[in-house]
């Protein structure tokens, strides 16, 4: 199958700048300053079908034309390697096998969007991605791909690596903003969007790691060759699946858009583990309503996964097993997002520990009826929080609700998890 | 107080920051890193490197799960409870690791070497259950496996 | 000016206005915790949901943050609205505890008041309450953080509004904490209007705790004494005891909020179970007619032992413009010069010569400050004459106004560009410049006024004065060609001075008898009086004022006066005397006592106080943003 990230993985280490330039590395970059405009690369990308791989699926090149190139004072990019969704690692695997598309698609949009400065955002416990970025970003300053007046094409850009120091929030775009500027990472309001006024008030763009990293194969191939690369029409491009849970090989592939969820399962991932048996899982990341087997053949792209009633995502595939208790594991994901809420609005800080209240009393064996309307009523109600954390935790707990019911009532008839021993 | 050499080096890294209050996070850092924790000196004094106050560096220090406002043992676990480890067997890790340093969640030895600590997702997914201690990530740890590395670390 | 319609009622607002302000003008109230005029939206407490049943936008919103867009079709009665705010009460009283009846916010808490309306009585959540450590934050405001309803108010307030840096918002998750970084006192001037803010009993005031409850207040529309500017305060009474003081929104003057000096120091004066209470003669107590009779005797033995002239009525820059008017008569009729408004000479000179030297069309606002995109500060300690002001440049700079300060340095909540004079500073570029200057700078900054201007507004002039009404003072000064007590003195034809609310420095009238003091406080002048007569505090009557912008105000009577019951000895109460008056309580308004005086000296009672020009005054509102007396 072809790869394109990881065309350049070599096993257990970094591939190397040489290496890396051996391969067509930085000829993307060549190409554009040389022989295409600003425009000229945007649309590229446009044309090219490529959805924002962070998790919310919006189209990248458009994100980029919503800046506006007329005002003054600096524009700036940020690239979002702050991957605190459970259950996705895609970006931490990438940057240490091969940094270096990474630097090539942040300086490629930078000169697309007019940025000097752009900036890698990158979670803590994700040191060695960093150490690789300051080295790759250190190494193309000195072969001329970065700096000033980059191969003399009188562009110039820098990159920035800011470590921070863990919290899930921070990978929302505007938090992000907040955290990168040192203010405390709450979400802001929106609008105005970031590409209007983001970092220090001047527009920015936020794009994840993997996104950004596709640029520089784009530029070299075309936007129909990408397109070509995924396994449906409709889709665009590869995506990185990471896939973790009770599967034989739970690693991180280089798939086509659009491959089925089984297929991923059965074939890269090797099947299930010894005695399990496939009962659900969450498509994209641990914001995401549950799969079940009902959805073993959807096709793993945006649009069709939320046509069944998800998300892609993050692309974080996280396989259960029929041993797994759905509401226990419900209860995990509702507590991880409890515990990650800034603290901002009402329904995510007071109504996720609410939720978590209940689904431990239905756990344990105290739970009633009532509980399931409580329920309810909270994944319609955290709908209205102030950005997308609670409504996040509610993808899951909808996905119990919908698809578990049964499990959930078993619970409270018996008194118990039918799961425990 | 922090050595001089440290002090011109943060110094640096606020100046070359587009505010100061960009490099708030890194100062924090350097200084948990010096002191172990981010003591209430610390706090004063990256307050005075910033130009901020005290209150100021408190709200970003209490934000963060990784920047430690009270004493840590030597060494952190970070023992990642989220799905992913959940699924493969994390609490029993958590469990066993506790039980091990004889301490609950969130506590520190008595001898001062080991703080437990639950955490969010460590980006470790496909080879879960994890857990960091300092910087270094270790995989698909057991019972067992938890039990040789907390020895290590107590006998290096 | 979009149309739109809420709840069936045709609505048609300004641009930019959100559903929420859309619905309150007409009169359709939507819960809100976040959500302050003065600070904005946040968008933190979502209890503002409303169903957008048509229009651009539809289903669940919150009206805070949603711009009105033309056809949009609001209800906030519809039954998801309704069940989506019973929700954020459900959440917020999951850790609110219930101590209403120890909480000072009792009764103006508008947790309290959405809980009731909402319906929230049943409590599904069956964990424990969250509970925090308090923190000791001064002598003025008292932290309980187990009530906070983390609406962020407190912060928004303290470090956006006013520039606080040592107050903030700690933790995340449900720990979220607002406080210091450590115990000690909140250091903005500003800080006691956390305590106005707080929708709930985070912060109260901690000089009145545990005194009233808010269905108990006497409170009635005021105006703060403590400086030239005249905040509206509401006053808070209970017992005959100024208890404590609330902001009042005035959007001309102060806004939303007042300065810790108005809220904290005004009250004590008032409360002072030492301060003249009844009449006296030679420090004897004497009955009203007596004291008034002898002052009456005293006056005439002066005229007839050194002819006319030889009286100083001397009035001051505290005095209500009720008394002021008044003055000038009793003069007449104590064959006396024209009353003294001022005793120092350079301050009469300046104050007058700053008071003529406004007229409508240069004399800015607080408001226009607020709106300033260019100020420069003269040679004036703001901070100390005229903290609200600060706040007010504040705003203009947060709002991208550029802010200059001549002469000595002044520290600002914002960034200040200090420069040698004001040639240095572009008013000639800006839009809408306003000077603020002290009355010793205000000739040097009248000069600017006719700059010719690039394409803005002429400069505006905020001239901070002495006092609470030295803009009166100076106006029935210039009037009446009056002169300062010390040149009258230095004249050599006084011989007895009557001071009503006058604070007379004992070096000026060392040699002179002061016959008569009318005050409420306890000055040196009233323990040089040979007679004392008791005044009513601002508090304890009607009254007018004219602030430093020229903006007459009316403030009207909070409580009625006596000795405050709290402090008293509770061997002597309650009194066994049959009584009308409270004890401590048989005070006059100075108009009255200066009018009874006119009638013992033979002439006619004054049924109107506030007559020629000051007409219009009589009928003042004084819950509106006043009047500006060029307009009179």
């Amino acid at each position: 199958m072809e790869q394109i990230l990881f065309r350049h993985n070599r096993p257990g280490r970094s591939v190397s700048f040489a290496e890396y330039r051996s391969e067509g590395g930085f000829t993307a970059l060549k190409t554009a300053l040389k022989e295409m405009s600003t425009n000229e690369v945007q649309q590229s990308v446009i044309d090219s079908g490529l959805r924002g791989r962070g998790g919310a699926g919006f189209p990248t090149g458009k994100k980029w034309s919503f800046v506006p190139r007329n005002l003054p004072g600096p524009r700036w990019l940020i690239c979002n390697c702050d991957e605190m969704e459970p259950g996705t690692y895609k970006d931490r695997i990438l940057l240490e096998a091969n940094p270096y598309s990474l630097v090539e698609g942040i300086t490629l949009a930078c000169y697309a969007i007019g940025v000097r400065h752009a900036f890698i955002f990158i979670r803590r416990g994700y040191e060695q991605a960093a150490i690789n970025l300051r080295r790759a970003i250190a190494e193309a300053n000195g072969a001329g791909f970065l700096g000033e007046n980059i191969l003399g094409s009188g562009f110039s850009c820098d990159i920035d690596v800011h470590v921070s120091a863990g919290r899930y929030i921070c990978g929302e775009e505007t938090a992000l903003i907040n955290a990168l500027e040192g203010k405390r990472a709450n979400p802001r309001a929106k609008p105005p969007f970031p590409a209007v006024k983001g970092l220090w008030g001047g527009p920015t763009v936020v794009n994840n790691v993997e996104s950004l990293a596709n640029i520089p194969y784009i530029i070299s191939n075309g936007p129909e060759w990408f397109k070509a690369t995924a396994a449906t029409p409709e889709a665009a491009g590869m995506k990185l699946f990471c896939v973790s849970g009770h599967v034989v090989n739970p690693a991180c592939f280089e798939l086509p858009l659009g491959m089925p969820l089984g297929e991923i399962i059965e074939g890269p991932c090797g099947g299930m583990r010894q005695g399990s048996r496939f009962k659900a899982c969450l498509p994209g990341g641990a914001s995401t309503p549950y799969f079940t087997i009902e959805q073993w053949d959807v096709p793993m792209d945006f649009d069709p996964v939320a046509k069944a009633g998800s998300r892609l995502g993050t692309g974080g595939i996280v396989v259960f097993d029929q041993n797994t208790c759905m509401v226990a594991a419900t209860l995990n994901l509702v507590r991880f997002y409890a515990r990650e809420s800034c603290g901002w609005c009402t329904p995510c800080r007071e109504g996720l520990p609410f939720v978590v209240h209940l689904l431990e009393h239905i756990e344990n064996g105290r739970g009633s009826e009532e509980h399931i309307d409580i329920l309810r009523e909270h994944v319609k109600h955290l709908n209205q929080a102030f950005c997308a954390l609670a409504p996040g935790a509610m993808g899951p707990l909808d996905g119990l609700l919908q698809h578990f019911e049964d499990e959930v009532r078993e619970h409270i008839a018996t008194g118990k998890c039918p799961c425990r021993n | 107080m922090i050595p001089e050499n440290m002090r011109q080096e943060l110094q640096n890294r606020i100046a070359s920051a587009v505010t100061n209050r960009e490099a708030a996070v890194d100062v924090m850092k350097s200084l948990q890193a010096h002191y172990g924790w981010l003591t209430d000196e610390a706090v004063v004094e990256a307050a005075e490197l910033l130009g901020l106050t005290p209150l100021q560096i408190e709200e970003l220090a209490t934000f963060y799960e990784m920047i430690y406002r009270r004493p840590v043992g030597r060494y952190v676990i970070h023992v990642c409870d989220s799905i992913s480890c959940w699924a493969m067997g994390g609490e029993t890790v958590m469990g066993k690791i506790a039980g091990l340093l004889g301490i609950s969640v969130g506590g520190t030895t008595a001898d001062g070497l080991f703080t437990l600590l639950p955490c969010c997702c460590l980006g470790n997914c496909g080879q879960s259950p994890t857990l960091m201690i300092g910087d270094t990530i270790y995989n698909r740890v057991t019972a067992e496996s938890a039990a040789e590395l907390i020895e290590q670390y107590r006998n290096p | 000016m979009p149309k739109l319609i809420i709840d069936n009622i045709p609505v048609e607002v300004a641009e930019g206005t959100t559903v929420l302000e859309a619905a309150q003008s007409v009169d359709i109230p939507i819960p809100h915790f976040c959500w302050h005029p003065a600070l904005g939206k946040a968008g933190a407490c979502r209890v503002c949901a409303v169903k957008m049943l048509d229009g651009p936008v539809k289903g669940i919103q919150m009206s805070c943050m949603l711009p009105v867009m033309e056809e949009m079709v609001v209800s906030t009665t519809d039954p998801e609205a309704m069940a989506m705010r019973r929700s954020v009460i459900e959440w917020l009283m999951i850790n609110h505890p219930h101590d209403c009846p120890v909480c000072d916010e009792g009764g103006e808490c508008q947790l309290q008041d959405y809980t009731i309306a909402g319906g929230h009585g049943i409590r599904r959540y069956t964990g424990t309450k969250r509970t925090h450590v308090n923190q000791q934050l001064g002598p003025y405001i008292e932290h309980e953080m187990n009530r906070c309803i983390q609406c962020y108010r407190c912060v928004r307030f303290y470090q956006e509004y006013a520039g606080g840096t040592d107050f903030g918002v700690m933790g995340s998750a449900g720990r979220v904490y607002f406080g210091r970084f450590q115990d000690g006192p909140l250091e903005s001037p500003f800080s006691g209007n956390l305590v106005d803010i707080c929708p709930t009993g985070v912060f109260t005031d901690k000089t009145a705790r545990f005194r009233a409850r808010y269905w108990d207040y006497d409170m009635a529309p005021s105006i703060c004494q403590e400086c030239s500017l005249g905040c509206s305060i509401t006053p808070v009474a209970r017992y005959r005891e100024l208890l404590k003081i609330i902001g009042r929104r005035n959007d001309a003057v102060n806004a939303w909020f007042i300065c810790d000096r108005g809220r904290f120091s005004a009250a004590t004066p008032v409360n002072n179970p030492l301060r003249p209470r009844t009449p006296r003669i030679e420090g004897r107590e004497a009955g009203w007619d007596s004291a008034l009779d002898a002052i009456v005797q005293r006056v005439s033995e002066l005229l007839k032992n050194h002819g006319p002239g030889c009286i100083a009525l001397v009035g001051s820059q505290r005095l209500s413009l009720e008394g002021m008017a008044l003055l000038p008569e009793l003069s007449t009729i104590m064959l006396a010069d024209a009353p003294c408004y001022f005793c120092d000479e350079r301050e009469r000179v300046q104050t007058s010569a700053a008071v003529t030297g406004l007229t409508g069309a240069i004399s800015a606002s607080m408001a226009d400050i607020r709106q300033a995109d260019c100020i420069a500060i003269v040679d004036v300690d703001l901070m100390a004459e005229a903290p609200m002001m600060v706040l007010a440049v504040r705003q203009a700079w947060r709002s991208g106004a550029g802010v200059y300060s001549i002469g000595e340095t002044v520290d600002l909540p914002c960034e200040c560009t200090a420069v040698a004079t004001l040639d240095d500073v572009p008013l000639a570029t800006a839009q809408r410049p306003v000077i603020i200057c002290g009355t010793s700078g205000f000739t040097t900054a009248r000069q600017y006024v006719s700059l010719p201007m690039a394409k803005g507004e002429p400069v505006k002039i905020s001239c901070i004065l002495p006092g609470p009404n030295s803009f009166s003072a100076a106006l029935f000064s210039h009037e009446h060609a009056a002169i300062s007590l010390e040149q009258a003195i230095s004249s050599g034809r006084i011989k007895g001075i009557i001071a009503v609310e006058a604070d007379i420095p004992p070096e000026l009238s060392a040699d002179i008898p002061v016959i008569a003091a009318l005050d409420w406080r306890n000055t040196d002048t009233v323990a040089a009086a040979q007679i004392i007569l008791p005044t009513t505090a601002w508090a304890e009557m009607d009254g007018t004022c004219i602030n430093n912008e020229g903006r007459a105000q009316h403030f009207r009577k909070t409580m009625n006066p006596g000795l405050p019951v709290h402090g008293l000895n509770p061997a002597g109460h309650p009194s066994h005397l049959h009584r009308t008056i409270p004890p401590g309580g048989d005070l006059r308004p100075a108009w009255q006592i200066i009018d009874e005086l006119i009638v013992r000296m033979g002439g006619t009672r004054t049924t109107e106080q506030l007559n020629g020009k000051w007409e219009k005054l009589r009928h003042l509102d004084a819950e509106g943003d006043g009047l500006p007396i060029y307009e009179l």
